[in-house]
């Protein structure tokens, strides 16, 4: 009785990693993951006009259920807590747009990328002493702002600075919509977002903003986890499977492009 | 002797008047325009976890408070130490710092221990998870007000004569019945004022919350001006949400204040 029990969990294992081997995806049966998010990135997951939870990354996550068949819980929480949470093993999973950093991934474990991003520079309407990144940096009267330890954070430091973090020309802000607001009034001249938000403040300026130059580093978002999770694997094998089968790219149309953000 | 102004009959409160007619301009105004009118709807929500956890944080943190001053004036050593220790500690921490340490220090700490002595009890262990951030932030809350709050009914206690407490004592009274009858009654008239004080002030601090995630009026206002970019306008409702929140509670406290000392001349 007992060998016969082993015998049938040696095969469904067997059955499920070859399952896997041959390129479809293991069966989690149901097993239940709770995520934590902000809902405070759109258009990955934000809070729409009638108060619902949506976005990419709402998206992606159902379709990623249900071909892995999780349950899947979302908690909020917020940025500030969210690497420390889940490297705690509190949640099962973090997701917000969370650059893929070496730094990061000595607390949680990160999933593939499943999206890239390419930060542009957001400046006020009446902006004419500079145009690109070069120009910014050039003229020292100039500041830029962002929240620290962001992803503008460090390419504005990096790519746009001098590299050093402590340079007393990057402001810092709480949050990134207060660093839109320190731009509008001009205590700083400069901030640094992705494509997708900086359209959003832009046509939600009345001509207040602009975008100028083109766009700056790209980065790499994936989910966190804690360490040595078991659903890395498996998230990985779907995200490819829907990188491959165009599911991602009906997303990027959907989120980036027809959808109308804050209007 | 002339009363010091204000105090022998109450001034016509021109200023609540200047509030009211600045929040109903406001909301005549707001009411027009789609962008007001979404984000208040999605505000309004928040209300009810500010007003929780405002009552409940104040709520324990009177009771630990009130236990904390007397201690602080007991006749054993070791209590008043103690109580003077965990006062000068939590009242030296900024609530934000508070706030995290519980979190991510005392809360896993708590469960634990939890999960080590239910398993030896044979119960099954809880997750980190269960306890919730809402949770977590009012215990928060109740730590950082308790030191202030007992320092609030120490001075009350303080401030009645000693010699009527030994008077008290002369005509027979117990000590319940000196507290009751005694004490409290005039302690009550230096407490109240600052108490209100706190009250308010916690109110505010709640909001300290949103850096937990906890979908108060501040983390639900965060969150809508990230989504709709509208910055500007969702903090003014912010404002006005916390503004209506704290005039009402104040002129409640007003109302108590005069209660009370029309009580307990």
């Amino acid at each position: 009785m007992r060998l016969t029990s082993i015998l049938v969990a040696a095969a469904a294992a067997f059955v499920s990693t070859s399952a896997l081997a041959d390129g479809h995806l293991p069966d989690l049966g149901g097993k239940e993951v709770v995520i934590v998010t902000e809902n405070a990135y759109p258009p990955l997951q934000f809070v729409d006009g009638d108060g619902n939870a949506v976005g990419w990354e709402y998206d992606a996550m159902t379709e990623i259920a249900e071909r892995l068949n999780i349950t899947v819980t979302y908690e909020n929480i917020s940025w500030d807590a969210m690497i420390a949470s889940v490297s705690q093993g509190q949640f099962d999973m973090g997701m917000t747009g969370i650059t893929i950093r070496e730094d990061r991934a000595e607390v949680v474990d990160f999933s593939d990328a499943y999206m890239r991003s390419e930060m542009v520079m957001l400046v006020r309407g009446d902006e004419d002493r500079f145009s690109d990144a070069a120009g910014f940096a050039a003229d020292a009267d100039l500041l830029i702002g962002a929240q620290p330890g962001t992803t503008p954070f460090y390419v504005g430091i990096y790519e746009v600075l001098d590299g050093d973090e402590a340079n007393p020309r990057m402001q810092l802000f709480e949050t990134f919509g207060a660093g839109v607001e320190a731009l509008k009034t001009g205590d700083v001249d400069l901030v640094l977002t992705d494509g997708t938000a900086g359209n959003g403040y832009v046509a939600a300026s009345d001509g207040g903003l602009q975008i100028v130059g083109g766009p700056l580093g790209t980065e790499d978002f994936g989910f966190i986890f804690p360490k040595g999770s078991d659903l890395v694997e498996p998230m990985n094998a779907a995200i490819a499977a829907m990188q491959a089968d165009g599911t991602m790219d009906a997303l990027n149309t959907k989120w980036f492009l027809d959808y109308k953000i804050g209007q | 002797m002339t009363p010091r102004p204000g105090t022998d009959k109450p001034d016509f409160p021109w200023w609540l008047i200047a509030i009211v007619a600045f929040t109903g301009l406001f909301i005549f105004q707001a009411l027009d325009d789609p962008i007001y009118q979404q984000v208040s709807v999605k505000l309004i929500k928040g209300v009810k976890i500010t007003v929780f956890v405002t009552l409940v944080g104040f709520f324990l943190a009177s009771v630990l408070g009130l236990l904390l001053a007397v201690a602080s004036l007991s006749r054993f050593q070791i209590l008043r130490q103690l109580a003077r220790f965990y006062t000068e500690v939590l009242r030296g921490l900024p609530i934000l710092v508070i706030l995290l340490y519980v979190s991510f220090v005392v809360a896993p700490g708590l469960v634990q221990g939890w999960n080590y002595i239910a398993e030896n009890i044979g119960l099954d262990p809880i997750r980190t998870r269960d306890f919730t951030f809402l949770w977590r932030a009012i215990i928060a809350l109740t730590l950082g007000y308790s030191a202030f709050i007992s320092e609030v009914f120490r001075a009350g206690i303080l401030s009645v004569e000693e010699g009527q407490v030994e008077a008290a004592k002369a005509m027979g009274l117990n000590g319940w019945q000196r507290f009751r009858l005694v004490v409290f009654p005039q302690a009550i008239r230096t407490i109240m004022p600052p108490l209100g004080n706190d009250f308010i002030a916690m109110i505010k601090d709640s909001s300290l919350v949103s850096v937990l995630g906890v979908l108060d009026i501040t983390q639900i206002g965060k969150v809508t001006a990230a989504g709709n970019f509208r910055y500007f306008e969702t903090y003014n409702v912010v404002a006005m949400l916390y503004l209506t929140l704290t005039v009402t509670l104040s002129l409640l406290l007003r109302k108590l204040e005069t209660k009370l000392r029309s009580k307990y001349p």
